[in-house]
């Protein structure tokens, strides 16, 4: 009697793990004609940031409102994390180009990625369907801080090197470009601390942990009141925080921001292509979309998905720059 | 004031909030329970759900699962010797041996009483003390962090006293496990073999499944026993079950809960780090020592006390800062922004009815959790009559599926067989599971924020300063330095005795 039922069982965990693991490392191919009308079934959106995150949030509202414009076929959310979202965006290079694998991508990351962490895929393995958020980083520090002006910050930091210390998200990410570029045009030393997340960032600005902060209008806006917002690294004055000056208007030739948009895998035909650009071209022009990204503090930015397409083959040489200046490259 | 808490109360009783709360208990109960699907993912899963709604009941909803999922948790812990969350790791080192004993009702009626009472303490936190204790969150850096991670992992030293050495060696393979990836200042690879899907390093969650769960099935196909353990229903355990909780474990209760709420309000600390220093606590002050870790009921009550706990301290720093004190209540926070509503001290002044509503239907819920938990016991329990072949082949399934859910990667189903057979071949060496996970889950904070404080030290001049020098640091390393100390201290008393 016990032999048998510990056969059973063998013989039972060994087809669960042989289906499984056959099942799961295949992706279905297609079958659809191209006459039916896409889409026929729901898109895998890939999500490279953990739920709840800023990235997460922006999808969630831009979800709500494919739902009004496309309502045949949702969109089902694939939370593909880790390495600060070189493998979700890797996940989107290498899924099949079938229409029905979508994600969410960041700049700087995606650029800086292949180039500093031996990332497996390239700006070029995308087709880019729209840029829909520029959330330009920020110099903050706290409230009763002794920086009244961000210029303060920089005498302080050229009259005591490395004593500064200056929190960021990640390496290899925007707010890092924005503090070698910093460092490159002010000659400035200071000490890099890093944050895996923007909420450990502003608790360590608030729990005074660290004197200054690189973060973005989104990340700023939920701890607005105990902050003080010294300078904007954009072109204009930004409406969510309408008396923060820019750098270029009080004298640093600065421009530095996140920006955030949808790609599809290289291959993926060109009507799915443009059926999604109408898409999301049609999502933008929505005044309720608009009004509920204000009200979740995400600066909206579109670009198309030609003009997102040059604006980062565009940025690739100019961060590839800073990479070499600093050594980081891989 | 009270007369918005009175509204909250109403607003949970309405009818439809009601049975969300239900709705919600019972979904993330059974989430919870179920190896590899976690309380962050059930939350995500339902927070589209909540567009529909009005942002009150949507929260309510997502406040029930949250309770239930870590409550949930302690479920497979107890019956399968499988943490069906991370922040239940702790209540297999007492539940598992009460299941053996053939007392897994207790086990069960104890984690279920326990969570709801510790639910209800942190939630009391987050409505009296919430401006407070969210000062208190900032005060913890780099530095403050580190000492409390290796506070929890000192709780390593005392877990198996007599087989020190080998818990250590299970705790310092789990660290070193944990760096595989990428170093998280500079971000160079770490133990990837030129593989790219190690750089993402090792889940916690599937290597835990692999550690605990799978490893498990093997001992079980191997064992010869026809079922998990014994187990007949007994009428009325539920009342049976508080009243001796009630009569002997007060204390126990109420410090873990505090613990828990504590720790709850870290960002970055949950229910693991939480439920590991309170059941330490709990043997530590407990007459009996020698019984933890063979089925002491104090355990169970500690550890589960402490992880609900946890929820109403992460939802502090989420509602009052915007700085989330857990990965659910970063999820939360998400739903709230998506709705419109940001977070910070606006909310108690602008929306007042939504937040106390929100707030006190975490209290309400953890009341009902306990009748709706006791009515799943009787189901759950049910497990441990079905012969072993067929909860194997079940609990490798869920393992496989649990696994691949977290990010859609086969590498993570590879993980997990890898670190069954691990904790199949290591148990039999005398490797430590609860040891080793226990190292998975602590050494990327510890390291994290030990790399952190070094490079701040940068700018303060000296290390020195940076860690041993701050209040809160100091006396996170006195009670390490007890903690190390005391099962030491009482060998040397028990040898004196004796001699």
């Amino acid at each position: 009697m016990k032999k048998r039922s510990v056969l059973v069982s063998i013989v039972g965990i060994v087809l669960m793990l042989a289906l499984t693991l056959t099942g799961c490392g295949q992706t279905t191919p297609t079958t659809t004609p191209t006459a039916e009308k896409y889409p026929t079934k729901p898109i895998n959106m890939i999500i490279a940031y953990t739920a709840g995150g800023s990235s997460d949030i922006q999808a969630r509202i831009m979800q709500k409102y494919w739902n009004k414009y496309v309502p045949e076929q949702p969109w089902v959310f694939n939370y593909t994390t880790g390495a600060a979202g070189a493998i979700g965006f890797g996940a989107v290079a290498k899924a099949q180009p079938d229409g029905y694998t979508m994600g969410g991508v960041n700049i700087p990351h995606m650029i800086l990625q292949p180039m500093g962490q031996g990332a497996q895929y390239t700006i070029d393995d995308f087709q880019y369907i729209a840029q829909v958020v520029n959330d330009p980083q920020v110099i903050a520090v706290q409230k009763d801080s002794q920086f009244k002006t961000w210029q303060e910050v920089i005498d302080y930091a050229k009259a005591n090197p490395k004593k500064l210390k200056v929190g960021i998200v990640g390496t290899y990410s925007g707010h890092h470009m924005m503090l070698l570029d910093l460092k490159a045009k002010t000659g400035i030393e200071v000490t890099q601390v890093v944050y895996k997340g923007a909420a450990d960032q502003n608790a360590a600005l608030l729990g005074k942990e660290i004197d200054v902060m690189l973060g973005n209008v989104n990340d700023v806006m939920r701890s607005l009141e105990n902050m003080s917002v010294l300078g904007l690294a954009a072109n204009k004055r930004s409406e969510f925080l309408p008396d923060v000056p820019t750098l270029k208007e009080t004298g640093l030739d600065l421009v530095s921001a996140v920006q955030r948009g949808f790609v599809v895998p290289k291959a993926t035909a060109p009507e799915k292509v443009k059926f999604l650009r109408d898409s999301f071209a049609k999502i933008q022009a929505d005044p309720d979309y608009l009004a509920d990204m204000k009200k979740a503090g995400q600066p909206t930015d579109y670009l198309t998905g030609e003009e997102f397409d040059k604006y980062v083959h565009d940025q690739e040489p100019i961060n590839r720059a800073l990479l070499v200046k600093f050594g980081l490259m891989k | 004031m009270l007369q918005i808490i009175l509204t909250g109360f109403a607003n949970s009783f309405i009818p439809f909030n009601f049975l969300l709360i239900i709705a919600g208990l019972t979904g993330g109960i059974i989430i919870g329970a179920l190896p590899g699907l976690t309380a962050t993912m059930g939350v995500a899963l339902m927070v589209p759900v909540t567009f529909a709604m009005d942002p009150i009941s949507g929260l309510i909803m997502l406040g029930a699962i949250y309770s239930g999922a870590i409550y949930g948790g302690s479920n497979s812990a107890i019956l399968i010797n499988t943490p069906g969350t991370p922040s239940s790791v702790a209540t297999t080192f007492d539940g598992w041996p009460m299941t053996q004993k053939g007392d897994a009702e207790g086990a069960l009626n104890a984690s279920l009483l326990a969570s709801a009472f510790g639910g209800i303490v942190g939630t009391l936190f987050l409505l009296f003390l919430a401006a407070p204790m969210a000062q208190l969150a900032l005060k913890f850096g780099a530095a403050e962090f580190f000492w409390l991670c290796i506070f929890g992992l000192s709780t390593i030293a005392a877990m198996s006293p007599g087989n020190v050495v080998k818990g250590l060696i299970s705790g310092a393979l789990g660290m070193l496990v944990s760096t595989i990836g990428l170093d998280p200042l500079e971000g160079a690879q770490r133990f990837t073999f030129g593989t790219y899907s190690l750089v993402q390093g090792i889940e916690v969650i599937p290597a835990m499944i692999g550690l605990f769960s799978f490893s498990q099935v093997i001992i079980l196909v191997g064992s010869s026993k026809k079922f998990i353990a014994e187990y007949k229903a007994k009428k009325g355990a539920t009342v049976r079950v508080a009243k001796k909780i009630w009569k002997d474990m007060k204390v126990n209760l109420m410090r873990s809960s505090i613990i828990g709420a504590f720790v709850g309000i870290l960002p970055g600390a949950g229910g693991e780090i939480a439920s590991i220093i309170s059941y330490n606590e709990a043997r530590r002050w407990d007459k009996n020592k020698a019984n933890f870790g063979k089925g002491a009921i104090e355990g169970v009550v500690a550890s589960e006390a402490a992880n609900n706990a946890t929820i109403g301290g992460s939802l502090i720093p989420m509602l009052t800062l915007g700085i989330p004190g857990s990965a659910v209540a970063a999820v939360i926070m998400g739903a709230l922004l998506v709705h419109g509503i940001q977070p910070g001290f606006k909310i108690f002044t602008s929306t007042p009815e939504l937040a106390y509503s929100f707030i006190i239907s975490l209290i309400v819920g953890n009341i009902v959790m306990v009748f709706v938990g006791a009515i799943l016991i009787r189901g759950t329990a049910r497990v441990l009559n079905v012969p072993t072949s067929y909860i194997g082949v079940a609990i490798v399934s869920l393992s496989i599926i649990g696994s691949y859910t977290i990010r859609n990667s086969i590498t993570d189903v590879m993980v997990m067989i890898f670190f069954g057979l691990v904790g199949y071949f290591g148990g039999r060496v005398g490797l430590d599971t609860g040891c080793m996970a226990l190292g998975i889950i602590l050494g990327p904070i510890v390291e994290d924020n030990m790399s952190r404080a070094i490079s701040i030290s940068g700018a303060e001049g000296s290390i020195f300063k940076v860690f041993f020098t701050h209040p809160i640091s100091m006396v996170l390393i006195i009670l390490t330095l007890i903690s190390v100390m005391t099962p030491m201290f009482m060998a040397k008393q028990r040898a004196n005795k004796e001699g």
